[in-house]
């Protein structure tokens, strides 16, 4: 296998990167765009920035400048790619957005982007056409910061090729600095939480170095995935590590992947895929939800590393995943484990790709408390998974509430230097003076280093992790606090352990005066729709009587506290369903 | 027109009393069904009716009617 190479000097803005990558390897396919049932579209490094080059005098012509953020709102489509690479050559900011679900309320949708776009920023939309009449009334509002609304997939590029503009846009493409801001990344939620992550191209090339020599990444390796590109795992280990080191990767349609997770291992089979990605829970789907019958011809052997991130990373995934598909080929050896976060680009530990990794058996009461002590036969096991060593680049600290370093064996938050750090979140000081201090970002999750190896198993933020997907309790309190029935003010919001799927699930705990069951089914019902309301699936619903939930210290109710209690289940005054 | 059988496995899954599902309603119109309880959803209607779907039928249907239509096609109706 050809060893890792990869020169920073030589290309130091992304677009510098990918026009290199074409001229060495014009013919080399970039992006496989796969479509389940068709023959994929395969974009090949010159293609790919040919198209780019006619997206970017589009862009130019309509007045885009260089630092301007161009928010991307479209679903899988092969002209995605050339689009966002346009954007980067004209020195503009691609950030990545979701495309709404029909579930939620235009009303909502709306407030999101607003609330997104005042705090990132954003200047233009580009969208699909249909999202015309949602995003129009936006437009129009006279505060709105956003100055027009784009639909780049209906564009005529036959004629964008205009030489001497295409020369100027080149000479344009060379002013961007190595220092310059490359790309925005937002975090989810959907009340203006988001905190737009403002990333440098020297940060984004940085992690290709430094995440790409802990991959072990060669020049035969093809990515495989079907992570949305709105998320920075996607983003960063599927889409800008292989296309700035100049390999394959296929991108999957991420829609198709929930309604026939089947298709990533036909696409690994077919394009004989070494590399993939995936949440924890990705794993128990793929382990449990689909019948054998189908599996017919699929062989994971060209897998050499399958990466495990953005959730927690349980034990029992990784060994359901193996016993169903060794005998398909797949390499136990294959698994590792990331983590990181969008503030680091992507990664800052990994686990070493080939070998086996790490899990400690510790006492569980003891782990509690914040001491890692080794199971005994009198012990409630946890078995805590290693997310690996630090890559290079990257440092981190366990420290105690007041930052202050904790030894081996203690568990503390974890803060992290890196050289892919971002430059704060864009127009926040005031949330980045929170999390930075000295140059180290307080993550707010918690673990602990044994051998130098960290484990992460818990988070001092109320985040909640459906599916990789960070939701905050705070959305969904607003909404359940309008339900007819529901005291205001006095809801939680929770992630509860979802065994089955391996990641967590949406309760609610809400106070109300109601007292029939009739009457608490039909507030248990108008809850989970003001959860479908913001795109947010509720899965369980507790009703408690009035003054039932205890408040911290803040004067709201305590989310950690009446989870603690819910869970306990002691209290025969709770109704759940 | 939906089946009272098929109705009542989904609402069941859905840990729902009732809910109005005709022909036209799509996933994202019923609490609960999102796409990781739409996999067990649809493995409760295997279950039930002993049928199986294949991944590529499933990613054709655009709402509840077209999935009573393929569930009548495995059930020779």
């Amino acid at each position: 296998m050809s060893e890792f190479y990869f020169n920073i000097e030589e290309a130091n803005t992304l677009w510098k990167r990918w026009k290199l990558n074409s001229e060495k390897n014009p013919n080399r396919e970039a992006i496989v765009h796969w479509v389940a049932g068709e023959e994929p579209y395969r974009w090949t490094y010159k293609n790919l920035i040919d198209t780019a080059k006619k997206f970017s005098q589009e862009l130019i012509k309509l007045g885009i400048k260089p630092g301007e953020v161009c928010a991307i709102i479209i679903r899988h489509n092969p002209l995605f790619y050339p689009l966002y690479i346009g954007i980067s050559r004209i020195g503009a900011l691609p950030a990545i957005l979701a495309y709404p679900n029909p579930r939620l309320h235009p009303e909502k949708f709306r407030q999101g982007l607003e609330g997104m776009s005042q705090r990132s920023g954003l200047d233009y939309i580009l969208t699909e056409k249909e999202l015309d009449p949602m995003i129009r009334p936006l437009i129009e509002n006279p505060k709105s910061t956003i100055k027009a609304v784009y639909f780049p997939l209906e564009w005529d590029l036959s004629n964008s090729n205009d030489e001497q503009l295409d020369k100027e846009i080149e000479e344009l493409a060379n002013k961007v600095k190595d220092t310059d801001a490359a790309f925005l990344q937002h975090s989810s939620g959907t009340t203006g939480l988001q905190k737009p992550v403002v990333l440098s191209h020297r940060a984004v090339l940085n992690h290709v170095l430094n995440l790409g020599k802990a991959f072990k990444l060669s020049e035969k390796d093809k990515a495989c995935s079907w992570l949305p590109l709105y998320h920075d795992f996607g983003l960063i280990a599927a889409f800008h590590i292989p296309l700035a080191y100049g390999i394959t990767t296929v991108q999957l349609n991420p829609f198709e992947w929930v309604l026939a997770p089947v298709i990533l291992l036909e696409a690994i089979t077919k394009e004989k895929a070494t590399m993939s990605f995936l949440p924890n829970f990705a794993y128990n789907v793929l382990a449990d939800k689909i019948d054998e019958e189908e599996l017919q011809g699929i062989d994971l052997s060209s897998l050499r590393i399958i990466v495990n991130a953005a959730e927690p990373i349980r034990h029992d995934s990784h060994q359901k995943f193996v016993k169903r598909f060794q005998k398909y080929g797949f390499n136990p050896l294959a698994l590792a484990c990331l983590y990181g976060m969008a503030e680091a680009t992507l990664g800052v530990t990994v686990t070493e790709p080939g070998k086996p990794i790490t899990e400690l058996a510790v006492d569980r009461n003891e782990l509690s408390k914040g001491i890692v002590k080794f199971a005994d036969n009198n012990s409630i096991v946890r078995i805590c998974v290693s997310s690996g060593k630090l890559i290079d680049g990257c440092q981190a600290r366990i420290v105690d509430d007041k930052r202050k370093d904790l030894p081996d064996g203690f568990v503390g938050e974890v803060a992290v230097k890196s050289v892919s750090q971002f430059d704060g979140y864009r127009n926040y000081p005031e949330k980045t003076a929170e999390v930075v201090e000295d140059g180290w970002y307080f993550t707010g999750d918690y673990g602990f280093r044994y051998n130098d190896e960290y484990f992460i198993i818990g988070r001092k933020k109320d985040i909640i992790i459906v599916a990789g997907k960070n939701i905050y309790p705070e959305d969904i309190e607003d909404a359940v606090n309008y339900v007819e029935g529901v005291i205001p003010g006095r809801v939680i919001a929770f992630g509860e352990e979802d065994p089955e799927l391996g990641t967590e699930f949406v309760s609610v705990v809400a106070e109300t005066n109601a007292e029939s069951e009739e009457e608490k089914n039909k507030i248990r019902m108008n809850i989970l729709k003001a959860g479908m309301s913001i795109d947010i699936a509720i899965h369980k619903v507790y009703l408690v009587p009035p003054r039932w939930l205890i408040k911290s210290s803040s004067g709201k109710p305590s989310r950690k506290t009446n989870k603690e209690r819910i869970l306990s289940k002691t209290d025969p005054q709770v109704w759940s369903r | 027109m939906i089946s009272p059988e098929l109705k009542q496995v989904i609402l069941k899954q859905l840990n729902l009393d009732d809910f109005d599902i005709k022909d036209e309603t799509t996933a994202p119109e019923v609490p609960g069904w999102d796409s990781l309880n739409h996999i067990n959803i649809i493995l409760a209607i295997e279950e039930h009716f002993k049928v199986k779907f294949k991944s590529y039928e499933l990613l054709r249907l655009k709402n509840v009617g077209d999935l009573q239509k393929l569930l009548d096609s495995k059930l020779g109706k």
